[in-house]
């Protein structure tokens, strides 16, 4: 129990995803208010690509474009993984985000769509009225 | 003929973003455009299936990236894989779109106005974005494609205003919800192994038989099951579709009922079966009991989903809730773990598709002539064509499961799946799925048959001619897949033997 405890801290980045993560979906479900529920939903996408970040980081790491000396002779074997971060996930990053942004946009469309209608974000009270 | 996959996915998707600049000038060309282009795509998805069919698999590298597993760097390129399953179900994606498009002419909302050009962009968007998903070998693009879809689906669904924007939300709320378990799912993949790339994943997972096993693995496939279980509506995760499919404009109901769960259904199947290598052996995950645990999640839904459509008024609900209990039956097919199982499931899921396009044109058809919107009102079909009382019957059959109708050798199959896998529970499932769908289709019959006219006076109603045809062109669809169930089966058994079943 105690081991488990030590690797996990071990991770802060763990463990704020996993707040993160819970605490959007809370927000989610516990609020009646439909901007407030979208706010829930964006941390929760958040935190997916947060943890998706930290994983990728590397200390004393730079981009993935040949520097120095190694920019001249780049066909040989002698290029150090170590010194250069892995691009996927930030790319992987990049499209989550542009994902993320537009679901926001739909998502914002909508509500300003209920407000006009309903007058009103406050689920119960949308609920009732579709009654 | 290499190009075909693309060319495919370019057809549509070049149709929407060129359908905005058209309407800009002639708004009247943007039905006929979208129609044609989504006519071409079912034209090429057949020569694709049969190509495919003939000449065996192709696999697309975009950009010509190298995707090989065999080489000893990982595949740089993202890879489409245009396999005997992806290509059938392509095939019935489009056609499927295309005859909803033909049902959509008379019911499209009048409150569109100017609007209606969005309206054809986002349908085109969303087939765009679910033939990605068919095609896509890689699990990062099919987030990607999926979001592309369920994006242009819920705005779909608020379309038409009022009530549905409130039900669109909540489809919205949980569709992202799905989303972001998906993407945690893939998170999870890619730091343990370094690949998002399917045929890799497969070959890192059989290589290491430890890494099928490890908790990485193990909780990012449950993630992406809980992602790909609310996308497809899975019994407790069920809660948007019935509202969104009730308040979708009645164009929409058909497309999205008969493609986006079945699809999300696919893109499961293809991450259960080509990545994780599900299969009825001691090793690797069958240690945890997947495809039990799956066959378990499937029979409750099968048997919950027709529970709550028994209880239900309102005639689209009614067939929403049915949708609900037929992605169980598929699930019950699919992870009996051997080859009939699996032909049964992925035979009952096209089958699936076309009943429930069916249902929602009949739902719609209803509503548009005679107002019938509930169970009780369900009795003005009379007044109509017998195009539509004849459509329900066919459908009614299939769906309950006689023969000849597809619907009956699909359920044979799975039964006959559980079986061999000695899943009784699962089989018992099945049965009382069956019973409480005849159940449901009785109180539709007896007030449409038996009860005495209310007034026999009154005028028939001739139905729309669009209406004729897609009803006509579904009943025929799922007469023609029980008479030729044989070889579709027999394509399906071929597919499962390549995935190791």
């Amino acid at each position: 129990m105690i081991e488990h405890i030590v690797a996990g801290l071990q991770r802060p980045n763990f463990i704020v995803f996993v707040i993160l993560f819970l605490w959007g979906i809370f927000i989610m479900v516990a609020h009646a208010n439909l901007v407030k529920k979208l706010i829930g939903m964006y941390l929760v996408q958040t935190s997916v690509i947060f943890l998706l970040v930290t994983f990728s980081a590397k200390s004393q790491a730079t981009v993935p474009i040949l520097q120095g000396p190694d920019a001249v002779q780049s066909v040989s074997p002698t290029i150090d993984p170590d010194q250069y971060s892995n691009p996927l996930p930030h790319v992987l990053t990049l499209t989550a985000i542009v994902v993320q942004v537009a679901t926001l946009g739909v998502s914002l469309a909508l509500v300003k769509a209920i407000y006009r209608e309903y007058g009103s974000l406050d689920e119960d009270e949308l609920l009732q009225r579709i009654e | 003929m290499n190009q075909l996959p693309v060319i495919i996915f370019l057809i549509p998707f070049l149709s929407a973003i060129s359908a905005p600049l058209v309407g800009l000038k002639h708004p009247q060309w943007c039905r006929p455009m979208t129609m044609l282009s989504v006519f071409a795509m079912s034209v090429a998805a057949w020569v694709n299936l049969w190509l495919v069919l003939n000449h065996g698999e192709t696999r697309y590298a975009f950009g010509g990236w190298p995707i090989s597993t065999a080489l000893p760097d990982p595949p740089l390129g993202i890879e489409w894989v245009n396999d005997a399953l992806a290509s059938v179900m392509l095939v019935v994606l489009s056609s499927l779109a295309s005859v909803c498009l033909i049902f959509g002419g008379p019911v499209t909302p009048k409150s569109l106005g100017k609007r209606a050009v969005l309206y054809y962009t986002l349908i085109l968007l969303l087939i765009s974005g679910l033939t990605g998903i068919v095609f896509a070998g890689d699990i990062f693009n099919v987030f990607v494609f999926l979001e592309v879809a369920s994006l242009s689906a819920y705005a779909l669904v608020g379309m038409a205003g009022g009530r549905a924007l409130v039900a669109s939300f909540r489809y919205l709320i949980l569709g992202t919800l799905g989303a972001s378990f998906y993407l945690l799912g893939v998170v999870f993949f890619y730091a343990a192994t370094g690949t998002l790339n399917m045929a890799d994943l497969a070959q890192l997972m059989t290589d290491k038989p430890e890494l099928a096993t490890s908790k990485a693995v193990i909780g990012g496939s449950t993630f992406m099951f809980i992602g790909f279980a609310i996308k497809m509506a899975l019994f407790p995760l069920h809660g948007w579709l019935p509202d969104a499919y009730t308040r979708a404009p009645d164009a929409i109901s058909p497309l999205l009922a008969g493609l986006m769960t079945k699809v999300a259904l696919y893109g499961w199947v293809r991450v259960m079966f080509w990545v994780l290598g599900a299969r009825d052996t001691a090793d690797g995950l069958a240690q945890v009991h997947l495809l039990t645990l799956l066959g378990a999640l499937g029979s409750l839904a099968a048997v919950f989903g027709a529970l709550l459509a028994l209880g239900q008024q309102n005639l689209k609900r009614m067939f929403a809730y049915s949708g609900v209990s037929h992605v169980g039956l598929i699930l019950i097919g699919v992870s009996q773990g051997n080859a009939t199982g699996f032909s049964g499931g992925m035979f009952y899921l096209i089958n699936d598709a076309v009943m429930q396009a069916a249902m929602f044109f009949i739902a719609g058809a209803a509503i548009y002539h005679h107002g019938a919107r509930t169970v009780d009102e369900i009795a003005k079909l009379r007044q109509g064509s017998r195009w539509l009382t004849g459509g329900l019957v066919i459908l009614a059959l299939s769906m309950i499961g006689l023969p000849p109708t597809g619907g009956f050798f699909g359920k044979w199959h799975i039964i006959l799946g559980a079986i061999e896998a000695g899943n009784y529970f699962a089989v018992a499932a099945v049965i009382v799925a069956t019973l409480l769908t005849m159940v449901f289709f009785l109180r539709l019959f007896v007030r449409v048959f038996a009860e005495q006219p209310a007034s026999s006076e009154a005028p028939r109603v001739e139905t729309h001619l669009a209406f004729r045809a897609s009803v006509g062109v579904t009943s025929a669809a799922i007469l023609v897949l029980g008479l030729c169930s044989d070889p579709i089966i027999k394509v399906f058994r071929s597919i499962a033997s390549s995935a190791g079943l």
